[in-house]
């Protein structure tokens, strides 16, 4: 990160190895869509190396590019709901979006049964409030302690305790319902 | 213990998500031992969330190459910088406001300071103060439109922030799925509603092109701010559908643009 912060250019590569893909897979739980996700990666990566230089040394690099992944992930989800939004008709469910996968070749079966899973939880995710959902994909899909989401989202330990414990609560609730 | 029991509902989503410190953790299970409700709560809560564990995003690899991402990266960091979209703080109008406030002081001043010309004689001097009149009502004029050009597409941007909140799927309330949580997007309609007679005020004829538009935002959004905090969901629908009968979204986006040149 010291490199990168001076600008230079091939410190990046060792710092994409490290990161890529827990950020990609950030943005793909907000984007659910391959190519769009990985639009995303490429430029928290060009946003991480321009804000380089303002990159606190004391802090740990991992939560910093995560809170760039959610707020630019959030950025391209809110752009595409409006674009949504004002080109097409109302949706009957909030499951119907695209959703394409990018895991490998798997079966015919696995793909349809993902897909399915991965829908129902698109729709579960996408009831939630934008900080709840935040802390929910730093603790679920980047695995993130909650010292570190506080730290990352600039929040309280105890904000971050109550809103993880909402986010399941309404995620329970919903897929419970879903399920019955 | 009825009373607390609130407090352990959280600390029993943080064990079954995984988030709680050893010494937490030993603590909660101590809880658990003796409550049945406790224990209920964790096996529900740990289900749904196998569910969520299922999740294919959590496997997924990146689709290409590290180092054909690195190269994108690269291209992307060598491109001639793109004009950055120009998004209006409250600060930024605070600005332009106080620049225009001061304008207008100043082409004030002299007319204040001026007192009636002892004698008609008209000659190079007058004209040369007439000119420069002129060029500081022009100069006035212009940024009155630009300042309210900006507060309009401003509000409506905002104004679409609203309503695309609306129309999308805003959160439940608390144990009534008919029902969602629209407090939020009230009280910004009701700001958005305030600021929108300070700006037609403020602009006069030049946002008149926009009135229209505008009309149908303020509908919406009096409609929005007429919600209680806890809607029924087919109170959404109904002003969704109006904002799809009327291309509303669409045509703020377009407008939008045109204001901001």
């Amino acid at each position: 990160m010291e490199r990168l912060a001076r600008g230079d250019r091939e410190a990046l590569a060792p710092l994409m190895e490290r990161h890529h893909t827990r950020l990609y897979r950030i943005a793909l739980s907000y984007l659910r869509d391959a190519d769009e996700a990985l639009d995303a990666v490429q430029e928290i990566f060009v946003k991480a190396f321009q804000a380089a230089a303002r990159w606190d040394p004391v802090a740990d690099v991992g939560p910093w590019l995560s809170r760039i992944a959610v707020n630019h992930s959030i950025d391209c989800y809110r752009k595409r709901r409006r674009r949504r939004l004002s080109e097409e008709p109302m949706p009957e469910t909030s499951a119907d979006h695209d959703t394409r996968w990018s895991a490998g070749a798997p079966s015919p079966e696995s793909v349809v049964s993902g897909r399915e899973v991965g829908q129902r939880i698109q729709a579960a995710l996408s009831i939630l409030p934008e900080r709840q959902r935040a802390i929910f994909v730093l603790r679920h899909y980047d695995e993130r302690s909650l010292p570190e989401i506080a730290d990352a989202l600039g929040m309280s330990l105890g904000t971050v305790k109550s809103s993880l414990h909402r986010a399941v609560a309404r995620l329970r609730e919903r897929l419970t319902s879903v399920r019955a | 213990m009825k009373l607390f029991h609130g407090r352990w509902r959280e600390r029993v989503s943080l064990l079954a998500a995984g988030a709680m410190d050893p010494a937490e953790e030993a603590a909660v299970r101590s809880h658990l031992d003796g409550c049945a409700t406790c224990r209920a709560d964790l096996a529900r809560t740990s289900e749904a969330l196998a569910e969520l564990a299922r999740d294919p995003v959590l496997t997924a690899e990146v689709p290409v190459p590290l180092a054909h991402l690195v190269r994108r990266v690269q291209a992307r960091l060598d491109a001639p910088p793109a004009a950055p979209a120009f998004r209006w703080s409250y600060g930024a109008t605070a600005a332009t406001a106080t620049l225009a406030a001061a304008v207008l002081a100043l082409a004030a001043v002299p007319r204040l300071l001026e007192r009636p010309a002892p004698v008609a004689s008209p000659g190079l001097a007058s004209t040369e103060a007439g000119t420069e009149a002129t060029a500081s009502d022009e100069v006035v004029a212009r940024m009155e439109r630009r300042l309210s050009r900006d507060q309009a597409a401003r509000y409506l941007d905002e104004a679409q922030d609203v309503l695309v909140t609306v129309a999308g799927h805003p959160a439940d309330c608390e144990r009534d799925h008919r029902r969602v949580d629209v407090g939020e997007e009230a009280r910004r309609s009701r700001e958005l509603l305030a600021r929108r007679a300070l700006m037609v005020e403020l602009g006069g004829d030049e946002v008149a092109s926009a009135r229209p538009l505008l009309d149908d935002v303020e509908g919406l959004l009096r409609e929005v701010a007429a919600l209680p905090a806890c809607a029924r969901a087919d109170s959404l629908d109904a002003i969704h559908r109006q904002m799809q009968r009327r291309n509303v979204l669409m045509k703020i986006d377009l407008l939008t643009s045109e204001l901001r040149g």
